[in-house]
């Protein structure tokens, strides 16, 4: 399925009695079956963005359409990967990720065999009746990513899932990403900061100015498929990650003094 | 941290060695007649009151109308002060709204209601529920409203990314995440509910361990006022250490640091 996002506009009342103006006429569009990651400096809106697409805030203007039909208010077959821990505690691995299904109403053995399913997909085989405590921080976020594909989205959509891991971590998991999108052909958009993950993983890349955040460039990311990590040794990779930067440069630098002003 | 490492044999054994030398202070008292006569009786006195007690069936009548006081003022005022709890944590207006008047009423003796609930439900078993219930409700309705301000969002937001309806956020991310401030609750609940309903019936009743406590002591039966008080202190113990295996059993898993 494709995603649309066609003039998406928000301004928020900031705690000083002014206002942020978070989003500025986005539009963007995700092809089916397409891979694409929205990349930006700190405080460009990224997550704001991500919120309206996933249909937990309302735009001021503009809207989210799946296959032509606009999102607003009905249930969304939108699955979001959130950035933060998200994990249930209280929760094993296979009762966390078939808990959408549970929402859904499917019986016990149904939902069981379902989420058996992603977690395989997501190489958790074996952990199922561990609790979120007992794993590592990227298999937890490994179990959010499954719980989310076990909603059977028709457009996955992931805010730096990968943030509080470190490089090589992520690195990995980024081949795991891209296996699972292999498999499952599903519409993906990537929010992050991460030049890195942004290449390694997608068809194209749009980049989002700072405040207020508006889609600057996209660039088309032409590296061979099926990739693995292995790419990011060659020149093209590079090639890509410095065209980024260049781009990217300008708005991070902006941020940055914006963030030094207030501390200041 | 500075000074010596806690031996952890050593903590049973103060216990025991507190017990046994306020046992000999009592003792001491009771044999030097240093007080009024019979206001501290032997130990030996207290064991056999207590030891006829425990065999006499009139004993556990009083014994039984008092646990059926408690636990269902207990269950009623822990109930309504979960689902309170929830409705005010989930509505950071009326939280605020009505914090002055739950935080005022919580700190206040309950027992200066009681008229009203003999009023209410009757010098029966009726109003010492009332009592049990009134008391039970506030430490739990404050630690629930307390405990939804603890829920993580993330949570709530995941739920609902997954198109949860609100009494499906309730039941499987709410109640949850409550366990821990539900079961502070029933600790502290117990405890006021217990005090509630022995008050009550020491100020008017015609049966339960408040009463047959008073009724001694009217009687000048002072160690057998002694034997019920200790029995009461025995029953309380046991419930409360009930309380904490049913906490342990239900808070299985932490949130990872």
């Amino acid at each position: 399925m494709a995603l649309t996002v066609s003039g998406v506009s928000k301004t928020f009342a900031a705690s000083d009695g002014g206002s942020v103006h978070a989003l500025d006429d986005v539009s963007l569009e995700v092809r089916e079956g397409e891979f694409v990651s929205i990349i930006g400096p700190s405080g460009c809106g990224k997550s704001t963005l991500f919120q309206i697409i996933g249909g937990l805030l309302t735009a001021d203007r503009g809207d989210v359409q799946v296959n032509g039909r606009a999102l607003n208010g009905a249930p969304r077959d939108i699955g979001m990967v959130f950035q933060e821990e998200s994990t249930f505690p209280w929760r094993t691995v296979l009762d966390n990720v078939a808990f959408p299904l549970e929402l859904a109403g499917l019986g016990k053995g149904e939902r069981e065999d379902k989420a058996r399913h992603f977690i395989r997909l997501v190489g958790l085989d074996g952990f199922e009746r561990k609790f979120p405590d007992e794993l590592s921080g990227g298999m937890r976020q490994r179990t959010a990513i499954a719980r989310t594909l076990a909603f059977q989205p028709s457009i996955l959509l992931m805010d730096e899932p990968f943030a509080s891991l470190d490089e090589q971590t992520r690195i990995l998991l980024g081949d795991k990403i891209l296996q699972i999108w292999r498999e499952l052909k599903q519409t993906t958009l990537l929010i992050t900061h991460n030049i890195t993950e942004a290449v390694q993983l997608s068809d194209r890349v749009a980049v989002m100015t700072y405040r207020p955040g508006r889609i600057k460039r996209v660039i088309e990311i032409d590296l061979p498929r099926p990739r693995s990590s292995e790419i990011i040794a060659s020149a093209e990779f590079g090639r890509y990650v410095g065209l980024l930067w260049q781009d990217l440069r300008e708005e991070a630098t902006r941020g940055m003094a914006d963030s030094e002003r207030k501390a200041g | 941290m500075a000074g010596r490492a806690l031996n952890p044999a050593g903590v049973p054994a103060l216990r025991i060695a507190t017990l046994v030398g306020l046992w000999a202070a009592w003792e001491a008292a009771a044999r030097t007649g240093l007080f009024y006569e019979g206001v501290v009786p032997s130990s030996l006195l207290v064991l056999q009151s207590m030891a006829r007690h425990v065999v006499d069936p009139v004993f556990y009548s009083h014994a039984w109308r008092s646990i059926y006081e408690i636990g269902l003022g207990f269950a009623l005022g822990t109930g309504i002060g979960m689902v309170g709890g929830i409705a005010l944590g989930a509505h950071a207006f009326s939280n605020k709204a009505a914090a002055p008047y739950i935080h005022g009423l919580a700190s206040t003796p309950k027992i200066v209601f009681l008229p009203i609930l003999m009023l209410l439900f009757g010098a029966g078993p009726g109003s010492k529920i009332g009592m049990g219930a009134f008391s039970a409700f506030f430490p739990m309705v404050i630690a629930i409203a307390a405990g939804m301000g603890e829920i993580n969002p993330v949570h709530v937001r995941v739920a609902r990314s997954f198109n949860a309806s609100t009494w499906q956020i309730v039941r499987k991310v709410y109640l949850p995440s409550l366990v821990e401030p539900a079961i502070t609750g029933m600790r502290l609940g117990l405890g006021v509910a217990i005090i509630g309903v022995l008050l009550a019936e020491i100020k008017f009743s015609d049966r339960g361990l408040g009463h047959l406590a008073i009724q001694h002591y009217n009687f000048f039966r002072v160690a057998d006022m002694y034997a019920v008080l200790l029995l009461t202190f025995s029953l309380a113990v046991l419930a409360n250490g009930l309380m904490s295996r049913v906490g342990t059993a239900l808070v299985r898993r932490k949130a990872p640091a």
